[in-house]
């Protein structure tokens, strides 16, 4: 039977209370704070994040499945810039998933299905949305941003894949048109009651009665909800205890993160289930669709590396509305810089995106960027590819309040990489205190700049938190 | 190579924020005093080496930008490009045409226009992805950061390099900065790119330098009052040091290395040196560049300038010129107005900024950072 075989989180490390939206349009406080990804930070970029908490060096997944509403493309897949990045094989299979919020549910859903069929054995599917609300619109502050991963196998499960479960009828309660870039929506009790609740409940209800399982037997429900109300009302129509059998839902505590809400949502509930226990994963969006788990006795040696209380514990408060206005471009901010062609892109890609360097087969050097003489002992040619570590120290560094970027300042850090190899590299989601010799960063894929009329991306050095 | 090439000439506009001047009217003007100085006609000259780092819409691509400025057409002209260093190894070159015998007089001239470009700092050129976020305070940074760190320092002993400096090029009527400035002043000044601030930083500048270069053995036809080439240094090391995993930011080994050919090719050591012009882009280069040249032992440069010991008065004046710090940093012009100023300097024609007994000085460029260095040696006949 197909299951989890692993799962992780990302969440940016910027909050914004809502209080000081309400601030910025004197309105009355709500409580509580949204995810606000940096300004180098996007759907792509968090996707990258919480797929690398989902593979190891022992084995690659031979499928990665992408899934949101806010890809930085129109037209590009993400899923295989997600793949490179990670260093994926050439032969992996990469699909996107879009169009509605439901789109990280039936990523996961299509990944059982092709462990079912056995066409494929081990897929990785990645949800993250950063969408963005318009300024002083309902949305703003529910809408939040954070990816998640789920890689679903048959060896090692954690939680075994029982039932899925589909609902698909028109109803219009969120949209964007092709030209409009803040997301727009008909909120409130009549979508929530008679989209909301009507199509997930029934989703769920048919899963349940699919398996012979009472409500009651069901441990967690990992559902996306559009406001935590929602979600409770939800409980009720199935009969649910929302105090012991409701995750709550991420639009609580970070705001809604869209296609990656359900898969965030079951993450939490895996941190803390036991084995044997029924857990149901639900989005929505233009219907519904749910998944039916069983955890299992492999469950507790394989939860996430890094849980999801652990990564809403680790936040840095934004300092004003406006600076969240800036990061997420809703005002307007100068990018611009010389275009990555495809040419070089090609040259370089296991360089500047799988990030190998070379290692000397008569010295031992690690080096960056690949070559082919020795920077320590000059040997000629003896350079074979090396994938470099994705953690180091900084071993000196610069605080650059001059150079021309979208914010300032910016830290440029030379860093000794774990295993060997050195490189340059800026820093981001930092406090000035994080920035010394020594200290440990981790490498995380961002937008660098656009140029050319396009994104470019590369890694940098974030602090590690 | 030692003694074999005089310099009989030198001319070098005013530096500064050059806004009425264009390109080649500094190439005019430069060359035109030094022409005058050396007592010689554009016609004498066989080959002439021009130094641009970046060339602007008004030229510096080519040796045809100084070819058309002066008219000086039908020989050997070559423009040199080597990152800061650019001017004197152009003079560099010009060493070579004549210790080779294919010249017997040489123009060297050095012109940039920072200023014409608007903005700040130098644009970035290069890889779109990689080392993306340098700027050039950003990478002598990098080696500030680590070398303060090893060695203990604090910002203070580079603010003494800039007062230094101020005090220098405040009485220097060619200098792009004429003021003084005090260590507080320097401390709290706006951070550029730290520890650097905005008065440990050079300024970006205009200006032109020019210098004619002759056989030593008929120098003497055209200008009695000529300063001999003692000798010359160039070395290049890597121009990606962040990526070098055995580098220790502690030193630039470029600097180390063209001391040390120049110094062998002079028959000198660091402690012949009477006087230096060296490349203080940044305060802490100069800290470490007295280091690499030899005047004083490793992590001790900072002690070197706090003590006064490199003040005009000092044992071994630094820059006493007020340096790029307070001279101002034309990149292509600068290493050129460094000989321009050591020539002054051993001719005795530098008034109150003239070092006593100045018979063997030093002109010294670094950029890259680090990827390249060179020195000249020039001493009296």
């Amino acid at each position: 039977m197909p299951g989890i075989t692993a799962y992780g989180f990302y969440v940016p490390r910027h909050r914004l209370e809502r209080s000081k939206i309400a601030a910025g349009w004197g309105t009355s406080p709500p409580p509580g704070e949204i995810a606000v990804g940096n300004y180098d930070e996007d759907a792509l970029t968090m996707g990258v994040e919480a797929a690398g908490a989902c593979l190891d060096d022992k084995s690659a997944p031979d499928a990665l499945f992408f899934a949101s509403t806010s890809s930085p493309y129109a037209e590009k897949q993400v899923a295989s810039v997600i793949a490179t990045a990670c260093d994926l094989p050439r032969n992996t299979q990469t699909a996107d998933f879009g169009g509605s919020i439901r789109a990280g549910v039936s990523a996961l859903v299509a990944a059982a299905n092709a462990l079912r069929a056995a066409t494929r054995r081990d897929v990785l599917v990645v949800a993250s949305d950063c969408r963005l609300a318009a300024p002083e619109s309902d949305l703003e502050g529910v809408l939040g941003d954070a990816a998640a991963a789920v890689r679903v196998g048959s060896e090692d499960v954690l939680a075994d894949i029982v039932a899925v479960s589909h609902v698909s009828e028109e109803f219009t309660h969120f949209w964007r048109t092709g030209e409009q870039r803040f997301l727009q929506a008909l909120t409130g009790k009549f979508s929530n009651t008679y989209g909301y609740v009507r199509d997930v409940a029934e989703a769920v209800r048919d899963l349940l009665a699919g398996q012979g399982l009472e409500p009651a037997q069901l441990s967690k429900l990992a559902a996306y909800a559009p406001d935590a109300r929602a979600a409770v009302d939800l409980c009720k129509r199935l009969g649910l205890d929302p105090k012991t059998q409701l995750v709550a839902p991420p639009v609580a505590a970070i705001g809604s993160a869209g296609a990656a809400d359900a898969l965030l949502a079951l993450g939490a509930a895996l941190d803390t289930a036991s084995p044997g226990d029924w857990i149901v994963v639900a989005g929505y969006g233009e219907g519904a669709e749910a998944v039916l788990l069983r955890a299992t006795d492999a469950l507790p040696a394989h939860r996430a590396q890094r849980s999801w209380s652990a990564w809403l514990a680790a936040k840095s408060s934004l300092p004003s509305y406006q600076k969240y206005l800036k990061l997420r471009r809703i005002i307007a901010v100068d990018g611009g810089g010389e275009a990555i062609n495809n040419v070089l892109e090609h040259k370089e890609l296991k360089q500047d995106m799988r990030l190998y360097g070379s290692r000397c087969e008569d010295c031992g050097e690690v080096q960056y960027p690949m070559a082919r003489v020795c920077i320590r002992c000059g040997a000629r040619d003896r350079l074979a590819d090396h994938k470099l570590a994705k953690s180091g120290a900084i071993f000196t560094f610069t605080i650059d309040y001059l150079i021309a970027n979208v914010e300032l300042p910016l830290p440029m850090a030379v860093v000794d990489l774990d295993g060997g190899g050195r490189v340059y590299l800026q820093v981001t989601d930092f406090i000035e205190a994080e920035v010394e010799i020594g200290k440990p960063v981790v490498l995380t894929y961002r937008w660098l700049h656009d140029g050319g009329g396009n994104h470019n991306y590369y890694w940098k050095a974030r602090p590690v938190r | 190579m030692k003694d074999q090439v005089a310099v009989i000439g030198v001319g070098c506009t005013n530096f500064g924020e050059l806004f009425d001047k264009g390109y080649e009217e500094l190439i005019c003007d430069a060359a035109f005093a030094a022409y005058a100085d050396a007592g010689i006609e554009p016609s004498q000259i066989d080959a002439a080496y021009l130094g641009t780092y970046m060339p602007g819409p008004a030229g510096g691509k080519a040796a045809v930008s100084l070819g058309d400025a002066l008219r000086l057409y039908d020989r050997p002209i070559t423009r040199v490009e080597n990152y800061c260093a650019t001017g004197t190894d152009a003079f560099r070159n010009g060493c070579m045409a004549i210790a080779s015998g294919a010249a017997d007089v040489v123009l060297v001239l050095g012109a940039e226009k920072l200023r014409d470009r608007g903005g700040r700092g130098l644009p970035r050129f290069g890889h779109p992805l990689l080392a993306k976020g340098n700027s050039a305070p950003g990478l002598f940074a990098l080696a500030a950061t680590r070398y303060m760190h090893t060695f203990g320092i604090g910002r203070e002993f580079l603010a003494k390099v800039a007062v230094k400096n101020h005090f220098n090029g405040a009485r220097n009527a060619k200098a792009h900065m004429r003021m003084e400035v005090t260590e507080e002043k320097v401390l709290n000044a706006p951070m550029i790119a730290s520890p650097f601030g905005l008065f440990d930083c050079c300024p970006t500048t205009d200006g032109a330098a020019a210098a004619i270069l002759c056989r030593a053995d008929i120098a003497s036809r055209f200008n009695p009052d000529f300063v001999l080439v003692k000798g010359f240094g160039l070395a290049v090391t890597s121009g990606r040091p962040y990526y070098d995993p055995t580098f220790d930011y502690l030193g630039f080994r470029s600097t180390q290395m063209a001391a040390q050919q120049a110094y062998e090719m002079a028959g000198v050591t660091a402690r012949d040196i009477r006087f230096a012009e060296v490349h203080d882009c940044f305060t802490w280069t100069e800290i470490v560049n007295t280091e690499d040249l030899g005047f004083c032992e490793r992590g001790q440069g900072g002690h070197l300038a706090a003590e006064g010991r490199t003040a005009i008065g000092g044992d071994i004046p630094i820059n006493p010129s007020g340096g790029l710090k307070s001279f101002g940093h034309p990149i292509g012009a600068s290493g050129v107005r460094m000989i321009y100023e050591c020539v002054e300097q051993i001719r005795g024609r530098c008034g109150e900024r003239q070092v006593a007994n100045a018979e063997l000085g030093l002109a010294h460029n670094v950029g890259g950072p680090g990827a390249v260095a060179c020195v000249i040696v020039l001493g009296a006949r």
